[in-house]
């Protein structure tokens, strides 16, 4: 979600100038991402996933204005991610529990049905390990996993300081890799 | 190079191991229905048009103080009476009577409706920073911007925006309440700071300016106790009567009253918080009691996940 390339920079110009065409082009090219990585934080539930979308894109696309360089842009762009995510999760703490793996295989974009069951089986059970982390360790790894940020991105994003993203990192995947070797046996 | 500006380890998943999900098309047609679904259209009949006229200069600017005549200016739409003002410029100030609400168009931020009875003065509008003072009654924001470009001064705090929607009433006095439906604001006053996550409340006072913050849901001994404190109250039943009620999610509580409280209550304090959730790794006890800026800091992010 990095913005550095002249046609990106284009386009957020272009939408604080009020061109949906524009809007339309910024969506295109970040909403697989941010899609992902709600439905992944919110277990894999189709409803909430879209409804945070949403939100991020309608904050993002009626706030334009106040974008002020590429930087600031990324970073407001995951910070509205982290924010809807985290509003979401407080709003419905009851509703927070590990997804079940067979669940979480439905996930994958249906093209990917016809791929081998093996593949599947694995990444059901690595999303359900996800999936049964604390949202404070969740979000780091899915921030790391689709977007690819460096320490001090995420720490920007999850407005914590960069040790502190180091330690819920590290922290995350100690508990990922011992839940995967369970769900393996 | 600072060794941050790295990026982490992809840890023990594998690329392909979570798959990129396409976004429905659905996401994008209810993003621009909403974009295009324009504000319902008032019923304003003849005789309700009268009425609102009748009650004259309900909304209104009351006197222009700009010292430039370019100075800049936010839209006004009225939700409720008479139609007076469709902008206010920095230095005016917008007034409602007991019947009007008005909604202001903070720049490209936000906006802040305006309840009734309710008096606010447009103090800078600037990339850098948005500013009203809120002199009495009860106004609404919804603002989606960088932290601290919108604040809000009432008598006894400044509102400022970490990215969020509340409500902030006061009287003229100072005494209020804050509101935060989503996101974080911080009360500001004299060097004091109170954070105030979405959920929780927080009241204002003139002369002690922001009280200690509180979830809506917390229990209403809790609640009662802590208005005890934020008064003034300092009888041991007070505090033992907060630290009775806490639970788990008004540490937000307890982790405020740690730099209120005098040293003997704060370890007491202190140990009732770390009954309720562990000590984080990187706070130690000793930095705690100490009132350690970052341990406290770290502290409280840590903290954050369980409000």
């Amino acid at each position: 979600m990095v913005v550095s390339d002249p046609e990106t920079i284009e386009i957020i110009e272009a939408c604080r100038r009020g061109d949906r065409e524009a809007f339309r082009a910024l969506y295109q090219a970040h909403k697989d991402k941010v899609y992902s990585i709600t439905l992944y934080f919110f277990h894999g539930d189709i409803a909430e996933a879209s409804d945070a979308t949403q939100q991020v894109f309608l904050k993002l696309i009626t706030n334009i204005g106040s974008f002020r360089g590429e930087a600031e842009f990324s970073t407001w762009l995951h910070r509205l991610v982290v924010n809807t995510c985290l509003d979401g999760s407080r709003k419905n703490k009851s509703r927070e529990r590990p997804a079940d793996p067979a669940e979480l295989m439905r996930i994958a974009d249906p093209a990917s049905h016809d791929e081998d069951l093996t593949r599947q089986q694995v990444a059901g059970r690595v999303q359900a390990a996800l999936s049964s982390l604390p949202p404070k360790l969740r979000m780091p790894i899915l921030l790391r996993y689709f977007e690819e940020l460096s320490y001090a991105e995420m720490a920007q994003a999850l407005r914590c300081s960069a040790g502190t993203v180091a330690s819920r990192l590290n922290q995350g995947h100690k508990l990922l890799a011992q839940k995967l070797e369970k769900l393996r046996r | 190079m600072n060794q941050f500006e790295d990026k982490p380890p992809i840890g023990p998943i594998e690329q392909g191991d979570l798959p990129l999900v396409k976004a429905p098309d659905s996401i994008w047609k209810s993003i621009e229905a909403t974009l295009e679904a324009k504000p319902e259209p008032r019923r304003t009949g003849v005789f309700r048009w009268q009425w609102a006229a009748a009650s004259l200069a309900v909304v209104g600017v009351i006197f222009w103080i700009a010292t430039r005549p370019s100075a800049p200016a936010w839209r006004v739409s009225i939700l409720e009476g008479s139609p007076s003002v469709d902008k206010i410029k920095v230095g005016e100030w917008l007034q409602t009577d007991a019947s009007s609400r008005a909604r202001i168009t903070v720049a490209d931020i936000g906006t802040v409706d305006v309840e009734p009875n309710t008096r606010v003065r447009l103090v800078a509008s600037s990339p850098t920073e948005h500013r009203l003072t809120l002199a009495r009654g009860e106004i609404s924001a919804t603002v989606s911007a960088p932290p601290r470009l919108f604040l809000v001064d009432t008598p006894a705090s400044t509102a400022v925006d970490l990215g969020c929607a509340y409500k902030i009433k006061t009287d003229e006095s100072g005494d209020g309440v804050l509101r935060v439906t989503s996101g974080w604001v911080s009360l500001e006053w004299k060097g004091h700071e109170s954070l105030v996550p979405a959920g929780a409340d927080c009241r204002t006072r003139s002369k002690t300016g922001p009280g200690t913050p509180y979830f809506a849901d917390a229990s209403q001994p809790l609640q009662d106790a802590l208005s005890a404190f934020d008064s003034g109250g300092s009888a041991a039943n007070v505090l033992q009567g907060i630290l009775r009620e806490a639970r788990v999610r008004d540490t937000l509580t307890l982790w405020h009253l740690l730099s209120r409280v005098d040293p003997v209550d704060r370890v007491r304090v202190f140990e009732r918080m770390t009954e309720l959730v562990p000590l984080p790794a990187g706070v130690s006890r000793e930095k705690a009691l100490r009132l350690d800026p970052a341990a406290l800091k770290s502290w409280r992010e840590e903290l954050a996940w369980k409000w």
